[in-house]
């Protein structure tokens, strides 16, 4: 054996630690950081400044700094595994983290304890789970709370039990014959599937299952599950038929509703959150690779928000970022996503939009903004935007490209004098 | 040795080629190890700015052991990619847990089993 120092073994400690810890002051700078932290942290900074926390993760956690501001006891936990989506967009190896938990303790008055862990399995094995309890929900739930029916190939209702009369208002024995796509009138404005999508994933795979609003034939509207189940008679592979199950679920709990705007929403701007904006793309990438449903991505940062933060300080800007998260999602179509991306940049996600149409939103977008006054010590503020949109088609069905073309476009956009969306010249044309 | 190999200069034969008094006495840090990432050279250098007895860390998996701050795509991924690297990259290390600013230079070639890391503050 040898002789180690204490001071050694702490450090060989610290150094094989598979957990990052940081030290830091209340505005981010890093005092003391052990390697795991570190391969993490320098990545995700790219060409910023990966001794300061919040510098680091400026794009990816931009709500850290309020979540450490906003915080009030002298000492205390702040978060505990606040979840940081790291997969947007960049390309990288399989086994990359895709989702960190970060926990911040305030130790004092200006001294922040921090660790940083990769939890990328832990959340892929909720998200099994999550779709494990639909479908038993599903399965397990009281039978007679089903609206069933079966149908024929090409979609036509074959039969329909009593419950298909009490939950949607239409008479189960006048429907048979006629095309069920016609008789449930579906919510399609945004990113649900119609039947015809859904029977033709379910011919593909076996089955589908999807949440959506749904019409009833008085006019009124319920949460709906709706099981799709492809059937062919005993040995052959042929299709004879679809089973369709109907299932009116409850209003969520306001407890479940809260989880849910925890996961999905920007603590500073109540624009919705990287996370939730990833897994609505990766779910319209799906749509789009399946059924050719168009996709398009608006990008849209402010011109000179840095000099807004300088003039008049944080609390101003964050003011204006709320205030412009609300004017556009006011804007916003049914199924619609406006996100934060980063510091003061958003990203319009918009199912079933096309390149001319998302540039008409992205329009109205940059003008509801300029159009804004903000009310500030040193007199009226105003700011701009400047946009850049793409689809999924020009990339190809690559969400790193659909990104970087939007984004590269919202630069051309700025280059050319800011306050305006980009168009190409050939489409100007 | 006639002179002191440079940190941009020195070759992968060199280092090879050299008494383990003479990496001690180089002016930046020298990590070399296999393709399992088992650290096989340590010089003083590297030991006096992370703190480690080399003795420790002779034989432990590198990136997974000492250098987790460079087990990403950025370092450690490129090992693995790239059979021929020679390529210097600013990075930030936590030599003893402080961030510090350094240059590394990767070095592998592809018929030799063993691959260099150095490590210049």
């Amino acid at each position: 054996m040898t002789d180690k120092s204490s001071e050694e073994q702490l450090l060989e400690f610290l150094y094989a630690c598979p957990v990052g810890l940081i030290e830091c002051n209340l505005a981010g700078d890093i005092a003391l950081m052990n390697p795991h932290a570190m391969q993490h942290l320098l990545p995700l900074a790219g060409p910023r400044d990966a001794g300061n926390l919040f510098i680091a993760l400026e794009q990816h956690a931009p709500e850290l700094r309020s979540i450490v501001e906003d915080y009030a006891p002298a000492t205390g936990k702040i978060c505990d595994g606040h979840r940081i989506f790291v997969d947007l967009g960049q390309g990288r190896r399989a086994q990359a983290p895709k989702v960190l938990a970060c926990t911040l303790v305030k130790l004092g008055a200006d001294r922040l304890m921090v660790t940083l862990a990769d939890i990328s399995q832990q959340v892929v094995q909720e998200v099994r789970l999550r779709q494990a309890d639909t479908w038993f929900a599903t399965l397990l739930d009281g039978v007679n709370e089903y609206a069933a029916l079966a149908i024929t190939p090409d979609g036509r209702i074959a039969s329909a039990n009593a419950c298909f009369t009490k939950q949607t208002g239409h008479d189960c024995a006048a429907v048979t014959g006629h095309n069920l796509a016609d008789v449930l009138e579906a919510d399609t404005s945004g990113g649900d599937l119609q039947l015809d999508e859904q029977l033709e994933i379910a011919a593909r795979d076996g089955w589908h299952l999807q949440e959506g609003w749904q019409q009833r034939a008085e006019g009124g509207r319920y949460w709906c599950q709706r099981l799709v189940v492809a059937r062919s008679d005993g040995d052959g592979p042929s299709l004879t038929g679809f089973s369709v199950v109907l299932r009116d679920v409850p209003r969520r709990e306001a407890a479940a509703e809260d989880m849910r705007r925890l996961l999905t929403i920007d603590h500073l701007t109540g624009a919705s959150n990287r996370r939730h904006f990833s897994q609505n793309l990766e779910r319209e990438q799906a749509h789009w690779r399946e059924l050719r449903h168009a996709l398009s991505l608006i990008v849209l940062d402010l011109d000179h928000f840095k000099a807004v933060n300088d003039t008049h300080g944080h609390p101003v800007g964050d003011v204006l970022l709320r205030r412009v998260a609300e004017v556009c999602i006011a804007l916003l179509p049914p199924r619609g996503i406006f996100a934060r991306l980063g510091g003061e940049e958003f990203g319009v996600l918009l199912p079933r939009f096309d390149h001319d149409q998302a540039i008409g939103l992205a329009d109205d977008m940059r003008k509801a903004i300029a159009a804004m006054q903000l009310e500030t010590p040193r007199g009226p503020l105003k700011v701009t935007a400047s946009l850049g949109c793409a689809t999924l088609d020009e990339a190809g069905g690559s969400i790193d490209a659909l990104i970087a073309l939007a984004d590269k476009r919202l630069y051309a956009a700025k280059r050319e004098g800011r306050n305006r969306v980009y168009r190409s010249a050939a489409r100007a044309a | 040795m006639s002179t002191p190999a440079s940190f941009e200069a020195v070759s992968l034969n060199d280092l090879e080629s050299m008494r383990d008094e003479d990496r001690d006495a180089l002016p930046f840090g020298v990590v070399g190890f296999g393709a399992d990432t088992i650290v096989q050279t340590y010089n003083a250098t590297e030991a006096r700015m992370s703190g480690l007895d080399p003795a420790t860390v002779m034989g432990v998996p590198f990136f997974d052991a000492v250098a987790q701050c460079m087990n990403n795509f950025m370092v450690a991924q490129r090992f693995d990619d790239e059979p021929e690297i020679d390529d210097i990259v600013p990075y930030v290390l936590t030599l003893r847990m402080r961030p510090t600013r350094v240059r590394l230079r990767l070095i592998a070639q592809a018929e030799m089993p063993r691959r260099y890391i150095l490590i210049e503050r």
